[in-house]
């Protein structure tokens, strides 16, 4: 029994992979995300690690490795914590092995990372303090329009009239959305309008790096169909010749990156110490 | 295990205790100590290196004065420095112009940099009334040279402290100051030794308010104090996390902001060395307190003992051999650089540095700050990637 535990702090979501190494293998054999709400995130975190270990039958020192990465520190128990793009860019290798590039959509940033062989990251960037190009500024929006988080990527899709806002400024962008719904703009033309707004920052940040294809998406705002179709879409219209896609699993990327780095790492230290 | 919830609890009290003198921007403690005795002085230095054992033995306290951090906004002092200057000298200016240094006799401005230079010109101007005195540590280490330059500088500051109570120095007074010094600094260094071997009982934070309280407390309590966290670090149970083992090098002067090593260490990253408080741990030995002459002794352990710093010029430069052989004693598997922005000594020692540690093949990175940093995010990214870069392709 050799289990590792990632925990992905992220600034809406607690997200947990649990990896058991069986034959000189890795298989998941669990992934759990839950929204923090208002609830302490460190008692969130300590919930689900007993489901987990309750499921499993496990107790935290039956564990090889604790890994967190995200907000780490509200992690009381670990062994380790490994950065946000480290984790994020294993997560999608351990899927999609083809990966050059990584973009991981976060809640409060996100960010573009390039791969070498086996998943070790070669360079990275990540937007700025501006809040537009995050998974926060769209929930908020989502909020104003009376839509659920859930509904905004068939939305999306049915939008025939984008009506874009600004991409430079959240405050701005989100003047821009309360005009828009004054206006009576359909809802669908909004969001894709926000989508591409979104996807032009996204399409920036690749910019400034070497990027290559294929381009795997993580991160929580990868499940937005409609924001990955808007990607798409821009960067079709600015011939990048990219091809870009969701991972597996966007969600818990970062979870499942750090169980597995967790993994490698106390291997590594056994042989070290062998 | 009811034992070691209580050994854990007072550990964080004991740090609680150095934290409020940390916060406390009035230096209260200083005013309640000099309150006790109308005959007490109280005399600020600024960083880094001042021989304290001399206004100990004047029966003074001498207090360290390392800026106000990020808890202190800015109003009058950059009316006084010039945006490219560096941010220390903008609060301790604004500490003394609001009345908080009041009860203070007399300021010590060490020979760091020209900055530093200025203020104490500054505070000549502003502050006629009390004993101002920039203390010029010789950069020449021949004894016939920058030893004979050193003693007229001592003689020179006793005659000035002697002015503020009249008293006499003896060479007993001096020696036995001499001597509860160097039972500090063998405390210091066996509370770094303690944080190098378990940098999971002792974080750099505390670490650091620890030291601190130095700069604050009598030497005496600094001392009851110093014992006292290393008796409860010890017993405090902790469990070692997969961290890489940093030395930072370039924060001897402005002090970075608490947040700033806190992050360093949330980025996975323990510090096991580092040149925080340089003056503190500067000079390396213990100094002979049985002498005729103490003074010399003083003299001595300075020329021959100090801790190395980019506040000094060496002609051979030994620099980058020092810092390689830091990271060696202390098992470290990198250098972080961090130093202040528009830092004159540090940023201009840094390609030297690294270099050095290129040619030896030690992993570094560097970056700036300014006492009153808030964002750690960026910093956060950098020391966050050097630690899994070392963790996991190294």
């Amino acid at each position: 029994m050799n289990y590792s535990l990632g925990i992905d702090v992220g600034s809406s979501y607690i997200k947990m992979a649990l990896i058991d190494y069986r034959d000189g293998d890795s298989v998941i054999v669990d992934i759990v995300n839950e929204k923090i709400r208002k609830r302490n995130p460190t008692q969130v975190i300590e919930q689900l690690e007993q489901e987990i270990f309750d499921r499993h039958n496990l107790k935290y020192e039956d564990l090889i490795y604790v890994a967190s990465t995200g907000e780490g520190e509200l992690v009381r128990r670990k062994r380790g914590h490994f950065y946000s793009m480290t984790t994020h860019a294993r997560g999608a290798y351990h899927f999609h092995p083809e990966a050059r590039t990584v973009v991981d959509l976060g809640a409060l940033f996100s960010r573009a990372i390039t791969l070498e062989q086996g998943a070790r990251v070669r360079s990275y960037a990540m937007t700025g303090q501006c809040a537009s190009g995050s998974g926060q500024f769209l929930e908020n929006i989502t909020r104003y329009l009376g839509v659920t988080l859930d509904e905004v990527g068939t939305l999306s899709m049915q939008s025939t009239d984008p009506s874009r806002t600004s991409g430079i400024c959240a405050v701005l962008a989100e003047t821009d959305v309360i005009n828009m719904v004054a206006q009576g703009i359909p809802t669908p033309d909004i969001i894709k309008g926000i989508h591409l707004s979104i996807a032009g920052r996204i399409l920036k940040l690749l910019s400034k790096l070497r990027v290559e294809s294929p381009v795997i998406l993580t991160g929580g705002m990868a499940m937005d169909k409609g924001l990955v179709a808007a990607i798409q879409e821009e960067q079709s219209k600015k011939n990048m010749a990219l091809e870009i896609y969701p991972s597996e699993h966007p969600m818990t990327a970062g979870a499942i990156g750090a169980a597995l780095w967790g993994g490698f790492r106390h291997f590594k230290l056994a042989e070290k110490a062998a | 295990m009811a034992e070691q919830h209580m050994t854990t609890e007072q550990y964080t009290a004991a740090i609680e205790k150095a934290r409020a003198l940390f916060e406390d921007l009035s230096y209260s403690y200083a005013k309640e100590w000099k309150e006790q005795d109308p005959s007490r002085r109280v005399i600020g230095y600024l960083p880094i290196y001042i021989p304290r054992e001399i206004i100990h033995a004047m029966g003074m306290l001498p207090v360290g004065i390392f800026g106000a951090g990020d808890r202190m906004s800015i109003v009058k002092g950059d009316a006084f420095f010039q945006s490219y200057i560096c941010h220390i000298p903008r609060t301790v200016i604004e500490m003394a112009l609001n009345g908080n240094m009041d009860h203070f006799d007399g300021f010590l401005f060490p020979s760091i940099c020209d900055v530093i230079r200025n203020l104490s010109g500054i505070f000549r101007l502003k502050f006629p009334d009390k004993f101002i005195r920039y203390f010029d540590l010789p950069q020449n280490f021949d004894r016939k040279v920058g030893g004979e330059f050193y003693r007229k500088e001592i003689e020179r500051l006793i005659e000035g402290l002697k002015a503020l109570n009249g008293h006499e120095l003896t060479t007993e007074e001096l020696n036995a100051s001499i001597e509860i010094y160097n039972y500090n600094r063998r405390l210091v260094n066996e509370l770094s030794d303690l944080r190098s071997d378990f940098p999971h009982k002792i974080s750099a934070v505390d670490f650091y308010l620890v030291l601190r309280a130095g700069g604050t407390m009598t030497v005496e309590e600094h001392n009851q104090y110093l014992e006292e966290i290393l008796r409860l670090a010890r017993e405090v149970d902790a469990d070692p996390e997969d961290k890489i083992r940093v030395v930072v090098s370039g924060a001897f002067c402005e002090q970075p902001p608490l947040g700033l090593i806190k992050t360093i260490e949330n980025a996975g990253c323990y510090v096991v060395e580092d040149d925080m408080q340089l003056g503190m741990k500067w000079i390396k030995t213990d100094i002979p307190s049985d002498t005729d002459d103490p003074v010399s002794a003083l003299i001595e352990a300075y020329l021959d003992h100090s801790e190395f710093s980019s506040a000094v010029y060496e002609a051979d430069n030994p620099k980058g051999e020092q810092l390689k052989q830091q990271v060696i004693d202390r098992r470290a598997d990198g250098v972080l650089f961090c130093a202040p922005s528009f830092c004159d000594p540090a940023l201009l020692d840094r390609p030297i540095l690294e270099q050095a540690m290129d040619a030896y093949h030690i992993r570094h990175f560097g970056f700036q700050y300014h006492e009153n940093l808030g964002q750690f995010h960026v910093i956060k990214e950098q020391a966050g990637t050097f630690a899994d870069m070392i963790k996991l392709w190294e």
